[in-house]
């Protein structure tokens, strides 16, 4: 009886680790783009999201007329057996995150634009994605990037 | 008998206090957070901010708004067409894009003309004060100032309903153009598409 109820239960594992897709990748290797990469200073409050998000690379470009592009390359991290297992489980399969740009200006002084809201956001687990914002005007030079588990709040 | 009663009155108070506990009042929230009501028909305000964000980080990438002459274009809100089933106010859309554009110093909009008329009418009836005696005619603005649009906003939002058993769907797709006013032709095009689906419980509402 015991021993049944271990295989039931083992299958039931296999089964939900079975449901979740995750994304596999390929790219060239030998890159043509010349990137121009930002050393970042992160900031991290939440244990949680630290280990489910990998920040890849900040990269920035300057726009025609002088505004700024940002870039951030982030990657879910949710994945391997129990991770995928768990977050089935618990109906997070895809991830839910949500991401705020805000832009300063040479002052230091915050801009306020339509990119100053938190933008919802589904990740796959092994999934990358590009966050991408442009300065508000060619006076913003620098920007802060936050990221948090989605809320509803 | 009466011990039923106290029983029975006791549980509807115990129940009235239950269900009067389970409301809350009016509170205002952040506009910028995740909060607030989500629902599949309509465009919620998240909505609107979501492709305004994608719109306007589209627009200024794509470098329509700069002219080569380094004089700035003159941009005016046309007509953002609703061509859903519910009555929506497209002015949320287009306020946000045109203050972005201000703001970015590459070009200036207009409110002295769009689609539906003048957005501040002022231009035309401070023009009308021309030799009212009551004004100092040099103070007053003269015909023939006003700067005429070089650009022109536009779109259109549709939306396409889906239904298939307890789930229900919509698909919103935001169209919005800039249009040389001079050529005609369109200089940047994008496009916002938001899905929403919601299932309905199998019992109750």
């Amino acid at each position: 009886m015991k021993k049944s109820a271990y295989t039931m239960f083992a299958a039931l594992v296999v089964v939900c680790a079975g449901c979740q897709n995750t994304v596999d990748t390929l790219e060239n290797e030998q890159k043509e783009m010349k990137v121009n990469y930002i050393r970042s200073k992160n900031i991290s409050t939440d244990g949680y999201l630290r280990d489910r998000l990998i920040i890849d690379s900040m990269n920035k470009a300057t726009l025609p007329g002088g505004i700024m592009q940002a870039q951030v390359t982030i990657r879910s991290n949710r994945v391997g057996f129990f991770t995928e297992l768990w977050s089935d489980i618990t109906d997070e399969d895809p991830y839910k995150i949500a991401y705020r740009f805000n832009w300063l200006d040479l002052d230091g002084m915050e801009i306020q634009t339509a990119n100053s809201v938190w933008t919802e956001l589904d990740l796959i687990p092994g999934e990358t994605r590009r966050l991408q914002s442009v300065a508000p005007n060619p006076r913003c030079k620098d920007f802060m990037l936050s990221i948090k588990e989605f809320d509803y709040k | 008998m009466k011990k039923q009663h106290i029983i029975l009155a006791s549980t509807a108070v115990a129940t009235a206090i239950f269900l009067t506990a389970c409301g809350s009042g009016p509170s205002r929230f952040n506009a910028q957070s995740n909060r607030g009501i989500t629902t599949t028909d309509d465009i919620n305000f998240k909505d609107w901010q979501i492709t305004a964000e994608k719109t306007v980080n589209s627009m200024l990438k794509s470098g329509a708004l700069r002219r080569p002459d380094g004089r700035k274009n003159i941009v005016m809100i046309s007509t953002v067409k609703n061509s859903t089933s519910q009555h929506v106010n497209t002015q949320i859309l287009t306020n946000k894009i045109r203050q972005a554009i201000l703001r970015s110093g590459l070009a200036l909009t207009t409110t002295a003309v769009s689609a539906r008329g003048a957005e501040d009418k002022a231009s035309k009836q401070v023009r009308q004060l021309e030799g009212d005696e009551m004004f100092n005619q040099d103070t007053v603005q003269k015909q023939g100032t006003a700067i005429a649009p070089d650009m022109s906003l536009a779109g259109e939002i549709v939306q396409e309903k889906t239904r298939q058993g307890r789930t229900k769907q919509s698909y919103f797709f935001f169209h919005l153009t800039l249009t040389d006013l001079k050529t005609g032709l369109a200089v940047w095009e994008d496009n916002v598409e938001i899905a929403k689906q919601s299932k309905k419980a199998l019992i109750g509402w």
